[in-house]
């Protein structure tokens, strides 16, 4: 079954075309990777899929139920990780996770929260408040959140953005983990993060999805010897 | 229950950023002990007719906390999560009304112990005022909420200001609104605060007679237009945010 199905999506902003007539199909527990430039519409795209707006033309389909029709249903089965760190500041990490388990009314939260907090290994940030916490801990406690409603589909919005290698490696591992369990789409600006993580990229440029393969058929495609050189030569259309 | 777990979320965040709270507080209690001790020789300034007064007052800085609370979650991406889950927009506005409610409590509690311990006679019609001047507050409440939606955190707390001085110039409750002439006179008489000051007023010393139909329908008009206009703000609000 596919996770994500879209059809001809588009988001207008006024005269502003976001994102244009996108042609989407996600398999259930694929780790897609939207890579595009700053303005490529990834985000747009992920607020869209996520149910954070609405799209202007086309349709969404999650796991076969319609993003207008079944909405609340959709909202149940999937979650997010956005792009600036979204927990409560003055709240302890432990705090967070109570809160966000009861925004789903998780029925076993105690096992639920002690399972993320193992998963993620938080105990010693647990009675933290979220606001002295560093970068790299705020976004694995986010990603954590992210999971308290054991989410079929979860999207995680530039999960690494501004933080340092080892930070980085941390949060891949992490990734790595869920991989496989749940559908995970991933938008990133950092090539080695998608090549190194996902089964298949889509490349965006200019609100259109110009291409999505491997990164071994991307590589292919535009016949260039390494990711990088492959996607800015499809970004681009071959001007760069 | 997602209302409880919002507003437990939000008390959380109130009582441990405590800077507002104390100035919320610690203002209209300063301002009840001083204008006591000054004793000047107006009824307004009577411990029966002022505290009301500092009630209503102090629910304008709830209106400012709210805007606050509002527009600093609205500029975090918490509201982004929130979006997404299934929580539905009456769930947040209850949710903060809720989690203010305490607030509300205490201060009332702190401004009528005050006033006895100053000279106010204790009766019954003390814990009236104190029920009825929750329902007051929803007024207030729901105006931060608005505010708090539209603006953002600094903006929010400039324009909560106005509300706060015109609880002070059109509510009465520092002088009467004849003496500013008929057609500002007019004008408080249609705004919502002499309506809430007259109204806890006419509770508190067991004199409904002095509640006119005018108040409790002025007062009625502006609290359900101010809850929709929130709810509905906040929605579009919390979409146009995420665009």
């Amino acid at each position: 079954m596919l996770a994500i199905e879209t059809n001809k999506l588009t988001k207008k902003f006024k005269e502003k075309t976001a994102v244009n007539e996108i042609n989407l199909k996600i398999n259930e527990g694929e780790l897609f990777a939207l890579l595009g430039t700053n303005g490529a519409g990834k985000t747009t795209t992920i607020k869209m899929l996520s149910t954070l707006i609405l799209p202007t033309e086309g349709e969404i389909k999650i796991l076969g139920l319609d993003i207008v029709k079944d909405r609340q249903k959709i909202k149940e089965i999937l979650n997010v990780s956005p792009q600036e760190t979204a927990i409560a500041p003055n709240l302890s990490v432990k705090e967070n996770l109570e809160f966000m388990a009861g925004v789903y009314q998780i029925p076993k939260k105690e096992e639920k929260i002690d399972e993320l907090v193992k998963l993620f290994k938080l105990e010693e940030v647990l009675k933290q408040k979220a606001k002295t916490l560093s970068g790299g801990w705020q976004r694995k406690v986010s990603i954590a959140i992210a999971l308290i409603n054991d989410p079929k589909i979860l999207f995680l919005d530039e999960p690494t953005l501004g933080l340092d290698v080892i930070a980085r490696k941390e949060l891949w591992n992490v990734i790595e983990k869920l991989k496989g369990k749940i559908t995970i789409i991933l938008t990133t600006h950092y090539m080695e993060e998608a090549e190194s993580l996902s089964d298949r990229i889509g490349i965006m440029a200019k609100g259109n999805l110009v291409d999505v393969g491997t990164a071994e058929e991307l590589i292919k495609r535009a016949d260039t010897k390494n990711f990088e050189d492959a996607f800015v030569k499809i970004a681009t259309g071959g001007e760069l | 229950m997602r209302i409880l777990n919002f507003a437990k979320r939000n008390f959380k965040e109130i009582i441990r950023d405590p800077l507002s709270i104390i100035f919320s507080v610690l203002l209209p209690l300063f301002l009840l002990f001083i204008f006591k001790q000054i004793n000047i020789p107006n009824e307004s300034y009577e411990l029966q007719n002022f505290t009301p007064g500092i009630v209503v007052f102090g629910f304008s800085f709830i209106t400012l906390f709210t805007a606050m609370l509002v527009s600093k979650d609205r500029t975090s991406s918490l509201l982004i999560r929130l979006g997404i889950s299934p929580m539905k927009p009456i769930e947040y506005i209850l949710g903060y009304m809720l989690s203010i409610i305490p607030l509300i409590l205490i201060q009332n509690l702190l401004f009528f112990i005050l006033a006895i311990v100053l000279g106010l006679s204790f009766s019954i019609n003390i814990i009236w005022a104190i029920l009825i001047s929750i329902v007051i507050a929803i007024l207030f409440i729901t105006i931060g909420i608005i505010l708090g939606s539209l603006f953002s955190e600094k903006a929010s707390s400039g324009i909560s200001s106005i509300v706060i001085q015109l609880v002070c110039f059109t509510s009465g409750m520092y002088f009467p609104r004849e003496l500013l002439g008929d057609v500002f006179s007019k004008i408080c008489e249609y705004l919502p605060f002499e309506s809430c000051v007259t109204i806890i007023k006419g509770i508190m010393n067991a004199n409904l007679e002095s509640i006119t139909i005018r108040n409790i329908v002025v007062f009625s008009i502006y609290t359900i237009l101010a809850l929709v206009i929130s709810i509905v703000v906040f929605k579009k609000k919390m979409i146009s945010d995420n665009k």
